[in-house]
């Protein structure tokens, strides 16, 4: 089974997205915030990551930045789930290895369930 | 002795001093070169010398017995001259007459004649001498002539001297007032360059330091004494303005642009423009600007809409989620009651999140006028990228939503993707909304050559657009009532966003409808945007 680790601090989405990811075949694990992210996946290597940018403790970026500077963290796909969307924030999110940005209110849990099966399967 | 050869000795003495003195007088009238004559009271000549006869042609025989006035071609003349009164008066007189010549010509002569009296006082005729004047005349005549050539001359000389002198006035004066002229554009563009508020450096065309405004000096530590006069290449890798060094490559090409982050709180745009003139390149300007402050504001802008938008959207994508997965029935079993009202609310719902896009696109684009990001596309791979996002909307109402790809290759367009993508995106999503259940929705990308376009166009079969609206369509919040009517759900700024977007792109929209039967929209971009900013 693939591993999935969501990086969200709000609790209704992550709760509703891992339910989705759940129901659709995949391991899920929740980290609430940026810190708790990378120490939870450096333990545990995932297949794919769902990240928010806005967070307490480490942002999107600052995770995305210090996975580029571990080896065994910089190849893992990132799927940006965020509500906001500005070119300029894209681009650097894409420049740090990320394969989509999705924005909250533009995509339902089942398109999100979709991109990452296009991503790892 | 006697008395008798006394008599005759003294005799003999008179007569021989009478000869000599006759002989004397003879000879000395000979001699005389002077053309002498003398006249009776009658103004016949009694005696004329050697030189007269010479002067006049005549022998003595044939002249002397004959009056005088024969030889004067103005007869007239000289007979008031002897009777005038001035001779009687002066003792000699002058005046000029003309000879006749035996032979027949006519020679000027100086005439100086003189009354002569015997002792008694007793009127005895006149002395007349005649001095031959042809030769002076002549060189009086050509002397004069010269004169009047050379007073011609120099006339002509000094009229032209006189032109020279007015056009050379003229000049001086077109000089100097193109003299102040240029002094004045001097004085201005030195009180320009002095005053400009930014940092301005000129280099020469050896790239040297020319000159530095005092504008730059707000940005450096500059002694100019130092700076002025190196070349660039050779400036101190610790001076300040190390960073030229960058530019050099591109002075040649045409204007540059570059930011430069010196410090944190200093931010600088260095814009390089070649100066011209008619004989070339006579150096650049560089221009420094701050702009901290407005890269400050961008920033805090974009931080701000990032943070409204997630503060925004997070509730929104709540309820979005909770809602959908509730429809899908992945949260446990619901009637058919609770779904319609679930179903209700989740539509509201979308219709505040595509409000509150569109209100920070707004924010964001600044009513379009900023691109951001332009880049060479392929517009037919963005408008399928839309196709594809709506097909899912599309599906619901069982629209039939159609791609019509170009017959011939498309040239690539300078774009702002996310931008044209927010244009097609709100076509086909109006497109959609307004068209009736089992409507066709056709979008198509042409390439119209000879207008240098991009043609895209969006067309439905759905409710059209009445007349009377047509001039409201893109304006801001505008929505039309048969719209409001079949979808609630609407902001009206779609249109108005698309319009501005396509505008900053040097495009045009438009559309064509007919109410009940359809609508389509047209834009156009510009292969070649000229227009665009950033």
């Amino acid at each position: 089974m693939k591993k999935i680790l969501i990086i969200e601090d709000e609790e209704l989405l992550y709760n509703l997205l891992s339910k989705k990811l759940i129901t659709g075949g995949y391991d899920v694990s929740i980290s609430k915030d940026g810190q708790k992210g990378l120490d939870s996946m450096k333990k545990d290597i995932p297949d794919l990551v769902l990240l928010d940018i806005i967070m307490p403790n480490k942002n999107g970026f600052e995770v995305m930045e210090e996975m580029q500077k571990d080896e065994r963290l910089k190849n893992i796909p990132i799927i940006i789930i965020s509500n906001s969307g500005q070119p300029v924030e894209i681009d650097k999110a894409k420049n740090l290895g990320a394969k989509d940005w999705l924005v909250k209110t533009d995509f339902e849990p089942l398109e999100v369930i979709k991109k990452v099966k296009k991503q790892i399967g | 002795m006697d008395d008798k050869k006394r008599t005759e000795n003294l005799l003999k003495m008179t007569m021989e001093d009478l000869e000599e003195l006759e002989r004397y007088i003879e000879e000395l009238s000979s001699f005389l070169p002077l053309a002498v004559c003398t006249i009776n009271p009658s103004g016949v000549v009694l005696v004329v010398n050697s030189a007269f006869q010479n002067l006049t042609g005549y022998r003595e025989v044939e002249i002397i017995g004959e009056k005088v006035d024969s030889l004067f071609l103005n007869k007239k003349d000289f007979q008031n001259l002897i009777e005038s009164k001035t001779l009687k008066e002066k003792t000699i007189l002058t005046r000029r007459m003309t000879l006749s010549k035996k032979e027949g010509g006519k020679i000027p002569v100086n005439m100086a004649i003189s009354i002569r009296r015997n002792k008694e006082g007793n009127f005895l005729g006149h002395f007349i001498a005649l001095s031959d004047i042809s030769e002076f005349e002549k060189l009086k005549q050509g002397l004069e002539e010269k004169v009047k050539e050379r007073t011609k001359n120099l006339e002509e000389q000094t009229q032209e001297i006189t032109q020279s002198r007015v056009a050379l006035m003229n000049i001086l004066e077109d000089v100097e007032k193109a003299k102040e002229e240029s002094e004045e554009e001097r004085d201005k563009t030195l009180a320009i360059f002095e005053n400009f508020p930014e940092g301005l450096l000129f280099l020469d065309q050896k790239n040297r330091i020319s000159s530095i405004n005092p504008g730059l000096r707000n940005f450096f530590e500059l002694d100019p004494e130092k700076v002025i006069g190196e070349k660039i290449a050779e400036l101190e890798k610790e001076s300040p303005l190390n960073f030229l060094v960058d530019i050099l490559g591109t002075t040649s090409a045409g204007a540059y642009k570059k930011e430069l982050e010196l410090k944190e709180n200093l931010i600088l745009e260095i814009s390089t423009i070649p100066v011209m003139r008619v004989k070339g390149k006579i150096g650049t300007l560089v221009i420094l600007r701050n702009i901290t402050r407005e890269k400050t504001v961008e920033r805090l802008k974009t931080e701000f809409v990032s943070i409204s938008a997630h503060q925004l959207r997070t509730p929104l994508s709540a309820v979005k989620w909770t809602l959908k997965m509730i429809l899908d029935g992945d949260l446990g079993k619901i009637s058919e009651e609770q779904h319609e009202f679930f179903l209700k609310t989740y539509k509201s719902n979308e219709r505040m999140i595509r409000l509150v896009n569109d209100l920070l696109n707004v924010t964001r684009i600044e009513e379009g006028r900023f691109l951001y990001n332009v880049k060479s596309q392929n517009i037919i791979k963005i408008a399928q990228e839309v196709i594809n996002s709506c097909s899912v909307l599309a599906k619901r109402k069982k629209i039939a939503l159609k791609f019509q790809e170009p017959k011939s290759k498309i040239p690539k367009v300078k774009i702002d993707t996310e931008k044209i993508n927010i244009v097609i995106q709100n076509l086909i999503d109006n497109a959609i909304r307004y068209t009736k259940n089992n409507g066709k929705i056709n979008i198509s990308v042409k390439y119209l050559k000879d207008q240098k376009n991009i043609l895209v166009s969006v067309k439905d079969t759905g409710i059209g657009i009445p007349k009377n609206q047509e001039k409201r369509i893109f304006k801001r919040f505008f929505r039309g009532v048969e719209a409001i009517k079949m979808e609630t759900m609407g902001t009206g700024l779609g249109l108005f966003i698309a319009k501005n977007i396509v505008e900053a792109h040097g495009g045009k929209i438009w559309f064509e409808s007919v109410e009940n039967k359809g609508t389509t929209f047209y834009f156009t971009i510009p292969i070649a945007s000229a227009t665009i900013s950033k």
